[in-house]
């Protein structure tokens, strides 16, 4: 019988995983549409939900419960002109607020008309609470006001004491904000984005990685198909690359839907970089995850004894790809530093935000990045083949 | 021709400070060309243990196996190669249609769609599988589903051929088609393996047969030479005799 090469082996396996993959017709569909058709309606959704709240929340009269409202009428009308409408609060203010009844309110100190009559410091609180970022715009809009309020009385004073008010700001603070366009309007992207299409592409061709090992097995097939000719190595490599296949179309799936979501919608969405250059790095960055994610629950499945000890994995594989995005919230980092791009999964996080912010990583970003992940990828899938060429993965049951 | 060499062949015991147990020892026979041999014993004898170190799969401790000449610890493509093997587990892919499941193990063995196409129905014709060969093999018959596992385990005509529990599951009237089978590749000179738990089905078929319990060759030789050595003239009261129980006198 004429020899098989190791190629030929890989490749006859890739076409049956897939061909038997494409006719298990609904888990096809489900693996390669849930994700293109889920994310860009999230992503449509969320900023819509969040220009709603901001425009509502400014643009809107203010209803504000004020204790001690006749200490202060001056501010009171100030506040009229700014849109807060102060109504005398109820006794239980402040269980009102805890209960969620109103969102913030503001308590003149009973000494204010005195306090300020003599020009000392006359005292207001706002009471709200900080932990509900429901009322986290009506504080900011009322302590503005506030200090507004604050500021132009003082000067008026200053002035009629004879001082000029500039007197009184020796520094001027000012911010000049060199963030890029794109980045500026891409915050909300840049936490999110990386963290979706990294973990589409770790666990996106999971079902099939797991399936080709842990299923066929259990469903008795991995014997006969372990005892033919083919090498070890190819018989892997093709149900990987199979794996890998899927993850990519899916993630081009995914990009392309992110394209067609930015051309129609508004707001955050319409910041992506969508160009086809974009994608291309967005791809090339995302290969090696794909081919780490498949050789991990590959050697995981080949380890496992069921298919349903094999699935219990992905709980806390889900997890890996968070981490960076929960660990730089925590602790940010700048992405200047060469070792970050050796981490597996925080040097994904970091090259994807800087395409996704319209910056170019540097060659050497590149070199370091390319190289550690291929690396990482190289050595699971060693262990995967290594996995397979033991006795005890043969035998089912 | 198969050689087997006292194999011997222990796993880890389960739970803790549990002895390892001894699945196969100093099990050894040979296999002649143009003959069936019978491996028969009671379940859990350590039959498929056996089989399995003869078809690559699993590394025996001590002692070695020979196909043709060659022993699969030093090649074992080759002997993989001159194998065809319907192992104990004998899953077939539901998705793909019985000659898609035969291609596919034709291809993994390098070989041409000419080949495969012209062997498939040479095997589909000797099994009887001609009407369901196209069809999805979701929903097959457990008849079904062994002849096709067989075809895909004969797909690239191997020399040799070790067929582990062959008829468990089937109805007499596959059995008797399966044994016919397994008859015609006797004719054609080659080396068949076949396991059972089954006497009378051994009996009926076999050249040679090799008698195995708790993990040993207790007897092995024609089914003359088996009544002789148990001194009795009836094959069933010489294998009780043999094993030391009833066990595995009936399907």
């Amino acid at each position: 019988m004429n020899r098989t090469g190791f190629l030929g082996c890989m490749i006859t396996v890739m076409r049956k995983e897939l061909r038997d993959f494409a006719r298990d017709r609904r888990t096809f569909l489900l693996t390669l549409l849930t994700a293109p058709l889920l994310y860009p309606l999230m992503f449509l959704g969320m900023s819509k939900l969040t220009s709603l709240r901001t425009e509502n929340q400014l643009d809107k009269d203010l209803a504000l419960p004020v204790v001690g409202m006749a200490q202060a009428p001056n501010l009171v009308a100030f506040l009229a002109s700014r849109g807060i409408n102060a109504t005398e609060a109820p006794k239980d203010i402040e269980a009102r607020i805890r209960a969620q009844k109103d969102d913030v309110a503001l308590i003149i100190d009973p000494d204010f008309a005195e306090d300020w009559h003599a020009g000392k410091p006359a005292k207001v609180d706002v009471l709200a609470d900080t932990t509900r970022r429901t009322s986290d715009v009506q504080v900011m809009r009322l302590k503005a006001t506030l200090g507004e309020y604050s500021q132009s009385v003082g000067a008026l004073r200053l002035l009629a004491r004879g001082v000029d008010p500039k007197v009184a700001a020796p520094v001027n603070v000012g911010t000049r904000d060199l963030a890029t366009a794109e980045a500026k309007r891409g915050i909300f992207l840049s936490i999110v984005l990386p963290l979706v299409l990294m973990l589409s592409a770790f666990i996106g061709g999971s079902h099939l990685a797991m399936d080709t090992t842990a299923g066929e097995r259990e469903r008795q097939s991995l014997e006969p198909l372990l005892a033919t000719p083919a090498a070890r190595g190819a018989l892997v490599s093709g149900k990987m690359l199979a794996a890998v296949t899927v993850g990519l179309v899916s993630m081009l799936l995914i990009l392309l839907s992110f394209k067609l979501s930015a051309s129609m919608g508004t707001g955050a969405a319409t910041s992506l970089d969508v160009s086809f250059a974009a994608m291309g790095k967005l791809l090339t960055i995302l290969l090696p995850l794909v081919v780490i994610g498949t050789a991990l629950l590959t050697c995981l499945a080949a380890s496992a004894k069921s298919m349903k000890e094999a699935q219990s994995h992905i709980a806390w594989l889900m997890m890996l790809p968070m981490l960076p995005g929960y660990a730089l919230m925590a602790y940010p980092l700048k992405d200047t530093q060469l070792w970050q791009y050796a981490v597996p999964f925080l040097s994904q996080n970091q090259m994807l935000v800087k395409v996704t912010r319209g910056e170019m990583p540097s060659a050497t970003q590149w070199g370091v990045y390319l190289l550690a992940s291929l690396g990482l990828a190289l050595v699971l899938w060693g262990i995967a083949v290594w996995r397979y060429r033991q006795e005890r993965l043969a035998i089912s049951g | 021709m198969i050689v087997a060499e006292r194999l011997r062949k222990t796993f880890p015991g389960r739970g803790k400070d549990k002895s390892p147990v001894i699945a196969v020892d100093e099990v050894g026979f040979t296999a002649r060309d143009g003959e069936i041999t019978g491996l028969l014993g009671p379940n859990g004898a350590g039959k498929t243990t056996t089989l399995r170190m003869l078809y690559t799969l699993m590394t025996p401790e001590s002692g070695r196996v020979l196909v043709d000449g060659i022993d699969p610890a030093v090649d074992p493509n080759t002997v993989r190669r001159n194998l065809g093997v319907l192992p104990d587990a004998r899953g077939v892919y539901k998705r793909l249609t019985a000659r898609e499941n035969i291609d596919y193990f034709g291809e993994l063995h390098g070989m041409t769609a000419t080949d495969i196409a012209a062997r498939t129905a040479r095997l589909a014709a000797a099994l009887q599988m001609e009407d369901f060969l196209d069809r999805a093999t979701e929903g097959f018959s457990q008849g079904q589903r062994t002849k096709t596992a067989i075809a895909r385990a004969l797909i690239h005509d191997p020399r040799n051929v070790i067929l582990d529990e062959p008829t468990n599951g089937l109805d007499v009237m596959t059995t008797r088609g399966l044994r016919g089978f397994l008859k015609e590749l006797r004719e054609e000179g080659r080396c068949v393996i076949f396991s059972s738990h089954i006497m009378q089905e051994v009996a009926a078929l076999c050249d040679r047969i090799v008698v195995i319990a708790h993990g040993r060759v207790v007897a092995q030789g024609t089914p003359d030479e088996l009544r002789e050595h148990a001194h009795e003239s009836n094959l069933e009261d010489a294998f009780v005799k043999l094993i030391g129980s009833e066990e595995g006198l009936h399907a």
